[in-house]
């Protein structure tokens, strides 16, 4: 051995003797890549925007997707397991994990520098992000979560924590939040990277005591005084999101990184042609003469008409202005070319069964829905001319300040949250200002202050003193916002929505499963937290882990099963 | 390794030839050079000078055993001395050792240390027996000589084949103490093929070779069997000593849905420069190549001149025409739609109206009425499109080589070409090669050698195969009712170059094939200088610095309207790698009687830098170009131009020595060392030592064995090799973007470790070789073991840690083989000779240990299962996501698939309801070479059989959940064509077929029609079908309790839920696509023709031949096994490829014809 160290070091000589080329680098220097940003001096102004894009972007892509399915905005005629039928198997939460690890990074570095608002910015987004993971799914890791660079099995395989540490957790961290912003300044503070609230911390501030109170009242069952005594004191401080101008909101922009159906939808038509409106949606607009129905849906593109003098079960060319033409025309050459003209198609009523409406919705969990209304071109990308789809704007580039937004927490909640409280009894003022509030707010952002009085007049509109308005009127403001419908709906129980025949299960579900990732990589955790889920007569061969089964917050209660 | 035998014939007779070719030669060579350069000047005025020595090669060998036969008359026994010299052919030296016999008696002597002998014999009539290991023997008569000189040829079989070994040292095979297998020139060039790895597949025992797609895509070496958890297990190619940069996944994504294969780099090496090809394939083969080296080394050693041959110029040219012969398995039955009743020109499946029956539809070519209304017309099917839209490929080789030397110096210069037009339109594949190789004695004992070559590889388009949309076949299965002829004009009349001619299904394949156009060309330049100093008879000294530089550009233009970006787009990348290597070697050799003595050692500096930069279309896929048809950066919208930049560097200094010690030329030991140090690793774990050893007896000139063994060898090898990682693995580094306008920065999801440890594998290997009946029969095995520990790989986490996975040194992984060849001449006498040669190999690789919490490892997943190992278990597994099924085993519905309430399968997701589908590996790879050769013609062919073995096709996925196939239609229950109970009772008779899911179907009940058995549903059709099963009425939530479940039968009952049999698609379940991969290939067949020498025309050959064809394959649906490699995300360790799964593999198998004419002057 002794020979070969020496002939080692004869060596290494020979090659430095011999050899041109330069060796100035050493080995650890050359492996320092030259490009990169070490997480330990990261600005937090660079990971601002990563966390309130993704954060903002996910919660929409839910909102108007799979959950506005189930909570009956929408149905898609293609493509449409978890968006008619509740296919919400092995759902993983990596998007939302992702969010929280440059999240906790922005905290971290907000800590380093003493920086108040980088901290309440980031406690803010934790207990936004932990909100809707616990919301969906239940327990989850939480304590021991986002640590895996720790190292060891405590932090590699984090534990399941159940829904109430979650809940009281996110109440502690948006508490905290509030206090720092309450005190922070925009010194360090980019504001162009904060793409919510421009840097104005009092903003967030209010979007933090927003979310406390949209916490307290999931809580109102479960922990009723903690909820009466939180929501009680932030109305008092009249701290929180009290106007549209103050929503949580991430502007469309028409740029790259956008992410909205209309973007999703430009980028792929087919796609767009998949969403259509649910009738349950429709009919809860048409009956109020609901202004928005218009912004938010365009007319079939032919409509039904009876013609009992037809001899046959329907014709099967269209009309335009009332004179039989022969060809479908696509989407695009419709909006384009005819949009003066009144297109039809007649049936006989008496040996056929068509919805006539100018507006026409899919119901919920159809078998075939692309064939729905008599579709005379079924498929899975395909329009459906006798069923409403989105309007035009969804399909449109966008700009900034457009009413197409990824909203996170608006105004309007704030007042139908007050509303409710107050019908509870709780003292946050009148439940009639804050119903009409409500209302007023959501029609403002979407373009339509000015119908504001004749809707509030209607007599299905105007306030009736129960939950059930209350609740169906902020159903309807949370469009695209499905996710805070979704935990309205398993809280209320309202709207009471019927599902279809699709349905696994004759009920809406409840809840997200879990993902493989954590199925195959933090098994035993994860079994220890299925035995927190409560089995319902729903949950079918899926056991614990269902859809239909209850996580702790809606343990307990019948509703809405 | 026996391969050279194949060629012995041919080169037996060529030598007789040249026997008067030599005696004219004064004569000739005035005559020659004249005609000669009237040849050179049209050739130099192609271009460039070229190479290629086969003159050198086809002087060699002459045939096996004497033209002398021995006479013995009888005359007077007079004892003779008889002295004499004996060398080796083509050798002036002297051979030392050689026995001399006098036949019949026991009689002997040995040549001295120059060759000469003295031997007293009894008289003229005695016959004198030359022997010597490795050469053939000579019998001569006395006769009245007194003075014999004897010049003795080299055995042309394996017994003393020279192959060339770690750090390019050539050994005699024999001496080895591990496999190292071979391959000639002339196995390389005898078809033509676009890159070189094509000639290797299935001629090497543990050599696998896959490609990816058609020509120019990627080709994938595995050597033994994949061990590499993160690499893409390739192995280092050294070509004349320099290492040569190499990857597996070439494919990037420029546009969406474009995805373009560019192609290995080594496929820039003109295959006709190659001399010879040595893979190394265990670690004790390679462990001197150290960290790079642990999957195996191909060494390339290039075509050179001689000393002292005059000038030869080598010509050969081929052509190769390519037609299609096998399509998809696709039905052309109905056309797009997805009720039978409604013909839908936007829908992508196959459930529309029959075609052919009279069905009336307007369609895009519709002529149109007063109105401009379309008037409906057939629904016809085409189910030639595919032909008749892929055009003739066609390949050319042509190669022109120079090469001789003086007493000082040789030279070689070779020019190449390969034009490539591929049977899809417009796309194609240019080489340029030039290479040179010189070599000068600067003084006595010191030699300056330098190799330079320079390709030069570039392509107009190269058409993008293994995605969907850009993928122009996978167009031409868009539609079954379209005839493609009539869109050739791709544009719209008026909107040309803003709106093609297609149908809402999706993009016209001439569109694509002619407006998308994927461009590149890459500049490489590698090569050496070295001087070698001869510091006395037993010393030598070699420095050299050697140098691979790739220089790539690739460029994508994509009109307007493409469906998936409306406004086009326009991508340029410019990548640059470079490898340089400088090194030196001492080598000693001593002969110390019976024990041969040789050692080197060395040492090395490695450095390899890369970096690339990007331009492209950014997030907003709808956004490309400002103005059609002007593709440049300047023309992507400002705020939607997409910017990336790259860069890696790394260095491995290492030092080694080797030392081999040859006993009696019976007993062979080499032992070798290397240490190592890496930049990538930890500063205080970056360096490793690793050594090896390595034994071969030959047992016949130990043992007294019987007269027909030829050779009888054992050998017996130990090595170890380190490994180290990647660049930039030690410590976690933000990963940097843009939010439309603003910078931002995130926290990457996996941890790097800044532990590491070099990885290590320790390999045994033994081997026995035998040959006998004057080397007629030959067989070898090989056995090995190879252990691989502290791999450097990424364990998943649970995405709730934060992080998705983190990089670890963990493991045993061990990989167990047996490789078998067996070669034999059964026919050698009359003018012909056969040669067959068959190779066997098989290997397992397991996983026997991972790190705590992990019992498994993920290769690739998709869709909810994948290519997953468990501990114990093998790589390679392949599982599928599960579903509900009975479990109780006493229920008559035992395994039955429980469906939910609308009758459908439910998905179980859980690891442990996984359903284990198969393994990509084979159980077994058989390659077998056939030489048949008489007088002038010579017959080759290989084959290549792999048995066993699964793969999944996404083909036939995403074709069939579009009801594209045959196949599934084949598989359907005609259920309407019965009444309820006899439905009911025909499934029940038997479940395993009609009702429980298996690898490549999932059964479903019904039709697309009422004749083919659909149920009726509504107005659009009885297109119904639906899922045989069971649904669960109770029991459900105690899933462990049988005894309180309740199941309805769904079989066509009242209750059954009945879909369109468009909406009956496993589409979870890859199960349903999970197919057998064995399969037979014709590799090759080719018939030459050796043409007589005529005017100054010499060695003149002309063949015919073929290649790649698809014999057999047991799924029996049109694709490929062997092109179950997935490039794309979600990756197979780091490499971007995934084994045992397909994608759009849609090229049709095809036939190849080949002709190949060359020459020497």
């Amino acid at each position: 051995m002794k020979n070969l160290f020496k002939f080692r070091k004869i060596a290494v000589f020979l090659l430095g003797l011999v050899l041109f080329t330069s060796c100035d680098e050493t080995l650890s220097e050359i492996n320092t890549n030259p490009y990169g940003i070490d997480p330990a001096n990261a600005n937090p102004n660079l990971l601002m925007p990563t966390v309130l894009s993704a954060a903002a972007q996910n919660y929409l892509q839910l909102g108007y997707n799979d959950l506005a399915g189930a909570m009956q905005y929408t149905q898609k005629n293609g493509w449409y397991g978890g968006h008619n039928n509740y296919s919400w198997e092995a759902r993983d939460w990596a998007g939302w994990y992702d969010i929280l690890r440059t999240n906790d990074l922005m905290l971290s570095r907000g800590e380093d520098l003493d920086n108040a608002f980088f901290q309440g910015v980031g406690l803010t987004m934790k207990s936004f992000v932990f909100g809707n993971i616990t919301d969906l799914w239940g327990d989850a890791p939480y304590i021991d979560a986002l640590q895996g660079d720790e190292g060891g099995d405590q932090f590699q395989f984090p534990k399941f924590d159940s829904q109430e540490v979650i809940y009281d957790g996110i109440i502690a961290d948006l508490q905290a939040a509030s206090s720092l912003l309450g005190s922070a300044s925009s010194e360090g503070v980019t504001s162009g990277n904060d793409i919510i609230y421009g840097g104005n911390s009092n903003h967030w501030q209010r979007f933090s005591n927003s979310l406390l109170l949209r916490y307290y009242m999931r809580l109102s069952v479960k922990k009723p005084d903690v909820a009466k005594a939180g929501i009680e004191a932030i109305y008092s401080s009249g701290n929180y999101i009290q106007d549209p101008s103050q929503d949580a909101n991430l502007d469309y922009t028409g740029g790259a990184n956008d992410i909205w159906v209309s973007r999703h939808v430009r980028l792929n038509p087919d796609d767009f042609q998949r969403f259509q409106a649910c009738q349950t949606f429709v009919d809860q607009l048409t009956m109020t003469n609901d202004p928005r129905l218009t912004v938010w849906f365009d007319s079939v593109r032919v409509q039904w008409v009876a013609d009992e003098t037809l001899a046959v079960e329907a014709e099967s060319f269209i009309r335009a202005n009332g004179e039989p033409i022969d060809v479908i025309y696509t989407y695009d050459e419709f909006e384009e070319q005819y949009a003066d003209v009144k297109f039809t198609r007649h049936f006989n009523p008496n040996m056929a069964d068509y919805n006539t409406d100018l507006y026409v919705g899919l119901p919920p969990s159809l078998l075939i829905p692309e064939s729905y209304n008599g579709n005379p071109i079924p498929g899975q990308g395909t329009q459906n001319l006798h069923v409403s789809q989105l309007d035009p704007i969804y399909g449109s580039p966008g700009s900034p300040g457009d009413i197409l937004k990824a909203r996170m927490m608006t105004a309007a909640e704030v007042s139908f949250i007050f509303a409710e409280a107050a019908l509870k009894g709780w003292n946050v003022g009148d439940a009639e200002t804050h119903y009409n509030k409500g209302v007023e707010q959501s029609l403002e952002i979407w373009g339509k202050s000015d119908m504001y009085d004749d809707f509030i007049a209607q007599p299905s509109v105007a306030f009736n003193n129960t939950l059930e308005q209350v609740m169906t009127q902020k159903w309807v403001s949370n469009w695209t916002n499905g996710t805070e419908a979704f935990a309205d709906y398993r809280r209320t129980g309202l709207p009471d929505l019927q599902t279809g025949p699709l349905s696994p299960q004759p009920e809406v579900a409840l809840r997200f499963q879990y993902g493989d990732d954590e199925y195959n990589f933090n098994p035993d955790n994860l079994n220890a937290a299925l035995n927190n889920l409560e089995v319902t007569s729903f949950s079918g061969n899926f056991g614990a882990d269902s859809q239909w089964s209850k996580p702790w917050l809606y343990q307990g209660t019948t509703i809405p099963f | 390794m026996s391969i050279k035998g194949r060629g012995l014939e041919i080169t037996s007779n060529l030598s007789n030839e040249n026997i008067t070719e030599n005696e004219n030669q004064f004569i000739m060579k005035k005559h020659r050079t004249k005609k000669m350069l009237k040849w050179m000047v049209p050739l130099l005025s192609v271009g460039i000078l070229s190479t290629v020595s086969v003159l050198a090669e086809a002087n060699g060998n002459p045939g096996i055993g004497s033209s002398f036969a021995p006479i013995i008359t009888v005359e007077e026994m007079v004892a003779v001395t008889v002295r004499g010299k004996v060398t080796s052919t083509g050798d002036e030296s002297g051979l030392p050792g050689v026995t001399i016999l006098e036949k019949g008696t026991s009689n002997g002597s040995v040549t001295d240390i120059d060759g000469a002998y003295t031997i007293d014999v009894a008289g003229p009539g005695a016959v004198l027996v030359f022997s010597y290991v490795g050469f053939e023997s000579q019998e001569i008569v006395v006769r009245n000589q007194t003075n014999i000189n004897v010049s003795l040829e080299e055995a042309a079989t394996a017994m003393n084949e020279v192959v060339v070994t770690a750090l390019g040292i050539e050994r005699d095979q024999r001496s080895l103490g591990y496999d190292v297998s071979t391959a000639s020139a002339e196995d390389v060039t005898q078809v033509s093929q676009e890159n070189v790895l094509s000639s290797l597949a299935g001629r090497m025992a543990g050599v696998t070779i896959n490609q990816t797609s058609g020509p120019g895509s990627s080709m994938s070496v595995v050597i033994r069997g994949a061990t590499s958890l993160t690499s893409d297990n390739q192995p280092l190619f050294v070509v004349d000593g320099v290492p040569m940069s190499n990857s597996l996944n070439n494919v990037s994504e420029n546009g969406s849905g474009n995805q373009v294969d560019y192609g290995n780099a080594i496929s820039d090496i003109n295959p006709d420069d190659i001399a010879s090809i040595s893979v190394l394939k265990g670690p004790s083969a390679a462990a001197l190549y150290g960290t790079r080296a642990g999957n195996g080394v191909v060494i390339i050693t290039t075509k050179a001149g001689k000393k002292g041959k005059d000038m030869g110029v080598s010509f050969s040219t081929s052509n190769v025409f390519e037609r299609p012969t096998r399509l998809l398995d696709f039905h052309y039955k109905y056309a797009n739609g997805q009720r039978e009743g409604v013909f839908n020109d936007g829908s992508a499946y196959w459930g529309g109206p029959q075609l052919d029956v009279g069905n009336l539809a307007p369609q895009w070519d519709s002529p149109l009425d007063e109105n401009g209304n379309r008037i409906p017309t057939e629904l016809r099917s085409y189910p030639n499109a595919m032909r008749d839209f892929l055009q003739t490929g066609i390949t050319s080789n042509n190669n022109l080589a120079v090469s001789g030397g003086s007493d000082k110096a040789t030279y070689r210069v070779s020019y190449a070409n390969m034009l490539h037009q591929g049977m899809i339109p417009n796309s194609d594949l240019v080489r340029h090669n030039i290479s040179t190789s010189v070599s000068y004695d600067i003084v006595e004992k010191l030699t300056f050698n330098t190799n330079f070559n320079y390709s030069n590889s570039s392509s107009n388009d190269r058409p993008s195969t293994s995605e969907r949309n850009a993928n122009p076949l996978e167009a031409v299965y868009n539609s079954s009712y379209i005839d493609y002829e009539g869109m050739k004009g791709i544009w719209i009349p008026g909107q040309e170059g803003i709106q093609q001619i297609r149908t809402p299904a999706g993009d016209n394949p001439y569109f694509i094939a002619y407006g998308m156009e994927n461009a590149f060309r890459r500049d490489r330049i590698y090569g050496n200088v070295s001087l070698d100093y001869k510091i006395s008879e037993d010393f030598n000294f070699m420095v050299r610095y050697s140098l691979d530089r790739s220089d790539e550009n690739r460029e994508t233009k994509i009109p307007f309207s493409y469906s998936r970006m409306e406004r086009g787009g326009y991508y340029n990348s410019d990548l640059l790698t470079q490898e340089s290597n400088a090194d030196f070697l001492l080598s000693y050799k001593q002969d110390f009687g019976k024990l041969d003595f040789n050692a080197s050692a060395g040492g090395n500096i490695m450095t390899r830098f890369g970096s690339s930069t990007n331009i492209g279309v950014g997030g907003d896929r709808n956004n490309g170009l400002v103005v059609p048809g002007i593709y440049n950066t300047q023309n992507i919208p400002a705020d939607n131009r997409s910017v990336s930049s790259g860069y890696f560097k790394r260095a491995i200094y290492s030092i080694y020595g080797l030392a081999s010690f040859g006993f009696d030329d019976q007993l062979y030991l080499d032992l070798t060392a290397r240490n190592d140090w890496s930049s990538t690793l930890p500063l205080d774990n970056n360096s490793y030592f690793y050594p090896s050893a390595s034994l071969s007896w030959l047992a016949n000139y130990t043992l007294n064995l019987p007269e027909n063994i030829d050779m009888l060898k054992a050998r017996v090898g130990w090595a170890q090799v380190g490994n180290d990682t990647d660049p930039y693995n030690l410590l976690p580094l933000l990963s940097t973007g843009v939010y439309n306008d603003i910078n931002t920065a995130a926290m990457p999801s996996s941890i790097n470790n800044p532990n590491f440890l070099p990885e290590e594998a320790t390999s045994i290997e033994g081997g026995i070789e035998l040959n006998m009946f004057a080397n007629r029969l030959r067989f070898s095995g090989t056995y090995y073991v190879i252990d691989n520990r502290n791999q450097i790989f990424a364990v998943n986490l649970p995405r709730s840690s934060g992080f998705s996975s983190r990089l670890i040194n963990a493991g045993l992984i061990q990989s167990k083989g047996l490789e078998l060849t067996l070669g034999g001449t059964p026919l050698n006498k009359n003018g012909w000779n056969l040669d067959v040669d068959l190779n066997w190999s098989r290997n397992r690789t397991s996983v026997l240990e991972l790190v705590e919490n992990f019992d498994q490892i993920t290769l690739w997943g998709e869709n909810g299962a994948g290519a997953i190992t468990f501990i114990g278990e093998q790589i390679g597994d392949m599982y599928s996501r599960g579903f509900v099924e009975v479990q109780d085993p006493n229920s008559p519905y035992y395994k039955w698939p429980v469906l939910d309430n609308a009758g459908s399968w439910q998905r179980m997701n859980a690891v442990e309801d996984y359903r284990k589908v198969g393994n990509f590996n084979p159980d077994f790879i058989l390659g077998m070479q056939t030489g048949l050769s008489y007088k002038r013609f010579v017959l080759n062919a290989s084959f290549d059989w792999r048995q066993g073995g699964e793969f999944m096709s996404f083909t036939y996925r995403y074709g069939e959940s579009d009801w594209k196939s045959q196949r599934q239609l084949d598989n359907l229950i005609p259920g309407g064509l019965y009444s309820e109970d006899e439905l009911a009772a025909l499934l029940k008779s038997n479940p395993d077929e009609y009702i429980i899911p298996r690898p490549g179907n999932f059964p479903r009940v019904g039709g697309h029609t009422a004749e083919t058995g659909g149920f009726p549903i509504d107005e659009n059709g009885s297109d119904g079908a639906f899922i045989p099963g069971v649904i669960q009425t109770a029991g459900a939530d105690t899933p462990d309790n049988f005894a309180d479940d309740v199941y309805v039968e769904h079989l066509g009952g009242s209750g059954t839920n009945v879909y369109p049999i468009t909406n009956t698609y496993p589409w979870r379940f890859n199960e349903q696509v999970t197919f057998d991969a064995s399969f037979i290939k014709l590799r090759e067949l080719s018939l030459g023709y050796r043409i007589p020498n005529f005017s100054v025309f010499r060695n003149a050959t002309f063949s015919v031949y073929t290649r790649n064809i698809m014999l057999w394959t047991k799924a029996d649906i049109g694709i490929d096994p062997e092109r179950a490699f997935w490039a794309g995300s979600g990756n197979q360790g780091r490499s971007g490829f995934r084994q045992g799964i397909e994608r759009q593999n849609v090229m049709p198998w095809t036939v190849p014809v080949g002709f190949k004419l060359n020459f020497n002057l």
